[in-house]
C-alpha cells in the first residue's frame, strides 16, 4: 500500500562561498491521507528547507539535492519536471507561510487571490472563482465574505490574513497541506482559533498537514507523528503520544523541558536548552547536539549515531536510547516548587 | 486545579481560547478583529490619486501640461487662421512683417521671417511632446524587458545586460545621439529611434533593482507554491508591484528626452526647417538675440516649462505612489 508522502533520505546542501550548508540531512517520514505530522526545531533546524524542497522552491543553484526520494502516491517528485512539479503544486500540495502580513500581494483583491489557484489548476473563469473564493472565505470563519473577497489585504488584520492564506490553501482541496509556522507571527488567542480552524477543516475536507513549528505546544494537540529536527537531521520520530510521553532523545527532553506549562507555578523555573544550535556549515563532529547535551560521551563526540527504530515506528538518533537507566533525568534548573 | 494566576501568559491564553472554542462549539468565536473594518474601501492606485491630488506643484504640472497637449492637438483648426502659417513664408509682405515685437496681432512677436511666433511654438509643441513621449516609450519597452530578465533570473543573464547597460552609461550622451543620427539619417523619425535606444540603460537599471527587491517578498513565493509559472509570476506578482519607481522615472526622463531634442534641433541633427520645433527656433533667435529677444524668449520658456512640468508631475507621483508616505 503507497503512502501518500513518502520521503526518504532527503538531503538538501547549499553550495555557498563559505562552504556546504547541510540544511536538510537525511530526512525520513512518511504520511498518509489525514494524518497531521508535526515538524519540530529550533530556528535554523532545517524544517522550513524540508518543506521548501518538498515543494521544490529551493532555488538550485545554491540548492543540490544530494540524495533522497520524495514521492507522492508512488510518484518520485524529484524526478519530475517544472511543469508536472507546478501541476501538483498548489493543487494536491499547498503551503501556508510563516507570515500572513507578507504573503499575500498588496495590489490584488483577497477573493482574486484566492481564486489564483482555482483558475491555474481547475480552469475556472474569474466568475466561478469569485464565487468559489466567497464560499473559502465563509468555511475559514470570516463574516460578510461577499464583501470581504472585494478587500484588499491590507484591511484585513494578520488573524484574518492567515485565514485568507488557509482559505487560498484549501482551494483546490488538496491532498496534502503543508503550514510553515503558521501561527508564529500571531498573537496567542488567534494562534488558537487558527489551529482549531485547521483542524476542524482537516476533518472535513480529509487533507494530511505538516505542521511545521518551533512550538511543541502548537502540535501537542493536532498532530499524529512528530518529527524532531536538530541541525538538519532528525533526531527524534514517532507517534504522538510516543515522542511526547516517552520521548528517548536528549534534545526531545530538552524541548520538552522548555515549554512554559500549565501545571507550573511561579516558583519553578523554566529550563531552556542552553547553548547555541551549531552554524549548518560548522556541525559539530558526532552527534551534532553533544555540545549542549548533558549526557555526552566521548562516544558522542566521535560517532554520528544512527536514527534506530526503537520499536513501533519510534526512532531516535541517540547512541544510548533504549539503554536500560539512559532516562530523561531531572534537569538541575527545573528548581522543586514551593 | 493549578493556580492559574501565575501560569506563563502565552500558553495560558492559548489554552483558554482552545478550551473556549470547545466548550461553546463554536469554531470561530466572534472576535473583536472582525469589527477592525476599514470604512471605506480603497484601492491602492485610489489612494495614490488622493495623495496626487493634494500636492499642489503636480496638480499645476498636469494643469499645464493640459494645456499644451490641447494647444497642441487643437492647433490646426485655429491657429493658421487666426496667426497665419507656422511655416510659410511670404516673401510678398516679409519686410513688413518680419521682427514684429509681441503686439495684439501676433502676441509673441514674429520671427526674421515673418512668421507668427506664437504659431511657431504651438506647432514645435506637437515635436516636443511626441517626442519626449515616443522616444520614452521606446526606451521603457527596451529597458523593461532587459530590466525584467535581468531582475528574475540574474545569474549570466544578468551580468551581460547590465555590462551593456555600463557600455551605454559610459558614452558621452549628446555625441552618441549625434553619431546614431548621422548613421541614421536626419529628421523626426530618426530624433525618436535615437533617444529611445539611448535612454533604455538607465531604465533596464532601475527595473531591476526593482525587481530584485519585490521578488523577495513573501508572496512571491506563495505564488510559485500555488503552481504559478514564470511568466504568470513575473507579470502578475513582480511587476505590478515593481513599476511604481518606472513610472516616476519615465515621467521624468520625458523631461530630459524633450530637452535632448531641443538640443539636436539646435545643432541641426534633429527636425529640419522649416517645421516648427523649439530647438530650431532658438538656433533661429542666436543672430537677433539683442534687437528680437522675444524670438529666443518664447521657445526657451516653452521648454523650461515643459521639462519643468514633467519633473514636477514625476516627483508628485513618486510621493503618490510610496505606500509608506501615508497622509
Amino acid at each position: 500500500m503507497t503512502m501518500l508522502l513518502e520521503v526518504d533520505d532527503l538531503r538538501m546542501y547549499f553550495y555557498t562561498r563559505d562552504g556546504v550548508v547541510k540544511a536538510v540531512d537525511g530526512v525520513n517520514f512518511t504520511l498518509d491521507g489525514g494524518q497531521t505530522l508535526g515538524v519540530v526545531g529550533e530556528s535554523g533546524s532545517g524544517k522550513s528547507v524540508t518543506a521548501m524542497t518538498i515543494m521544490q522552491l529551493i532555488p538550485m543553484p545554491p540548492g543540490k539535492v544530494e540524495s533522497g526520494r520524495v514521492l507522492f502516491k508512488g510518484a518520485d517528485m524529484l524526478k519530475m519536471n517544472e511543469d508536472q512539479v507546478r501541476k501538483l503544486r498548489g493543487n494536491r500540495i499547498a503551503m501556508i507561510f510563516q507570515d500572513p502580513m507578507t504573503s499575500l500581494n498588496p495590489v490584488y483583491r483577497i477573493g482574486q487571490q484566492i481564486g489564483e489557484s482555482l483558475r491555474l489548476h481547475k480552469g475556472m473563469g474569474r466568475k466561478a472563482a469569485a464565487a468559489r473564493a466567497v464560499e473559502l472565505l465563509t468555511l475559514v470563519g470570516i463574516p460578510h465574505a461577499a464583501e470581504r473577497t472585494k478587500d484588499y489585504p491590507h484591511q484585513f488584520s494578520g488573524g484574518m490574513r492567515q485565514r485568507a492564506m488557509i482559505a487560498m490553501a484549501l482551494a483546490c482541496d488538496p491532498d496534502i497541506l503543508i503550514a510553515d509556522e503558521p501561527t508564529t507571527a500571531l498573537d496567542v488567542t488567534i494562534q488558537a482559533q487558527i489551529i482549531e480552524l485547521m483542524t476542524e477543516l482537516q476533518k472535513r475536507t480529509g487533507s494530511a498537514i505538516i505542521m511545521i513549528t518551533h512550538d511543541l505546544g502548537v502540535i501537542a494537540d493536532i498532530a499524529d507523528k512528530v518529527l524532531v529536527m536538530y541541525a538538519g537531521r532528525p533526531v527524534e520520530y514517532g507517534l504522538k503520544d510516543d515522542v511526547y510521553y516517552r520521548p528517548m532523545h536528549p534534545y526531545t527532553w530538552g524541548l520538552l523541558d522548555s515549554i512554559p506549562r500549565h501545571d507550573v507555578t511561579a516558583k519553578t523555573e523554566l529550563c531552556p536548552i542552553k547553548g547555541q544550535p551549531p552554524s549548518l556549515i560548522n556541525v559539530p563532529a558526532g552527534c551534532a547536539f553533544h555540545p549542549r547535551c548533558p549526557y555526552a560521551t566521548s562516544k558522542c563526540r566521535t560517532e554520528v549515531p544512527a536514527l534506530r527504530d526503537m520499536g513501533g515506528e519510534h526512532m531516535s538518533a541517540c547512541h544510548y536510547s533504549g539503554d536500560p537507566g539512559f532516562e530523561r533525568g531531572v534537569v538541575e534548573c527545573a528548581g522543586v516548587s514551593a | 486545579m493549578p493556580d492559574h494566576d501565575h501560569i506563563p501568559h502565552e500558553a495560558r491564553d492559548r489554552q483558554e481560547t482552545l478550551d473556549a472554542i470547545r466548550e461553546t462549539g463554536q469554531p470561530y468565536p466572534p472576535s473583536e478583529e472582525f469589527e477592525l473594518h476599514a470604512a471605506d474601501s480603497r484601492t491602492l492606485w485610489g489612494d495614490a490619486l488622493r495623495r496626487m491630488l493634494k500636492n499642489k506643484l503636480a496638480v499645476a504640472a498636469i494643469v499645464w501640461l493640459a494645456i499644451m497637449v490641447l494647444l497642441a492637438v487643437t492647433a490646426d483648426l485655429w491657429v493658421p487662421q487666426t496667426f497665419g502659417s507656422p511655416t510659410k513664408i511670404d516673401t510678398a509682405t516679409i519686410v513688413k512683417q518680419r521682427l514684429i515685437p509681441p503686439s495684439a496681432a501676433h502676441p509673441f512677436g514674429t520671427d526674421d521671417l515673418g512668421r507668427d511666433i506664437f504659431a511657431r511654438v504651438v506647432y514645435g509643441a506637437r515635436i516636443s511632446l511626441a517626442v519626449g513621449i515616443l522616444a520614452t516609450a521606446i526606451s521603457i519597452v527596451i529597458g523593461l524587458m532587459l530590466g525584467a530578465l535581468s531582475g528574475y533570473y540574474g545569474g549570466l543573464i544578468d551580468s551581460a545586460i547590465m555590462r551593456l547597460a555600463d557600455v551605454f552609461f559610459a558614452f558621452p550622451y549628446i555625441l552618441f545621439v549625434v553619431a546614431l543620427i548621422a548613421v541614421l539619417g536626419k529628421g523626426f523619425i530618426n530624433v525618436f529611434i535615437a533617444i529611445g535606444i539611448l535612454g533604455w540603460a538607465s531604465i533596464a537599471r532601475v527595473f531591476r533593482s526593482s525587481i530584485l527587491s519585490v521578488k523577495e517578498n513573501d508572496y512571491v513565493d506563495a505564488a510559485r507554491a500555488l503552481g504559478a509559472s514564470d511568466v504568470r509570476i513575473m507579470a502578475r506578482h513582480i511587476m505590478p508591484n515593481a513599476v511604481a519607481p518606472i513610472i516616476v522615472y519615465s515621467t521624468m526622463s520625458i523631461g530630459g528626452a524633450i530637452l535632448t531634442e531641443a538640443a539636436l534641433s539646435f545643432l541641426g541633427m534633429g527636425v529640419q526647417p522649416p517645421t516648427p520645433a523649439w530647438g530650431l527656433m532658438l538656433n533661429d533667435a542666436q543672430n537677433f538675440m539683442e534687437t528680437a529677444p522675444w524670438m529666443m524668449i518664447w521657445p526657451g520658456l516653452a521648454i523650461l516649462t515643459t521639462v519643468l512640468a514633467f519633473v514636477l508631475l514625476g516627483d508628485g507621483l513618486r510621493d503618490a505612489l510610496d505606500v509608506k508616505m501615508k497622509d
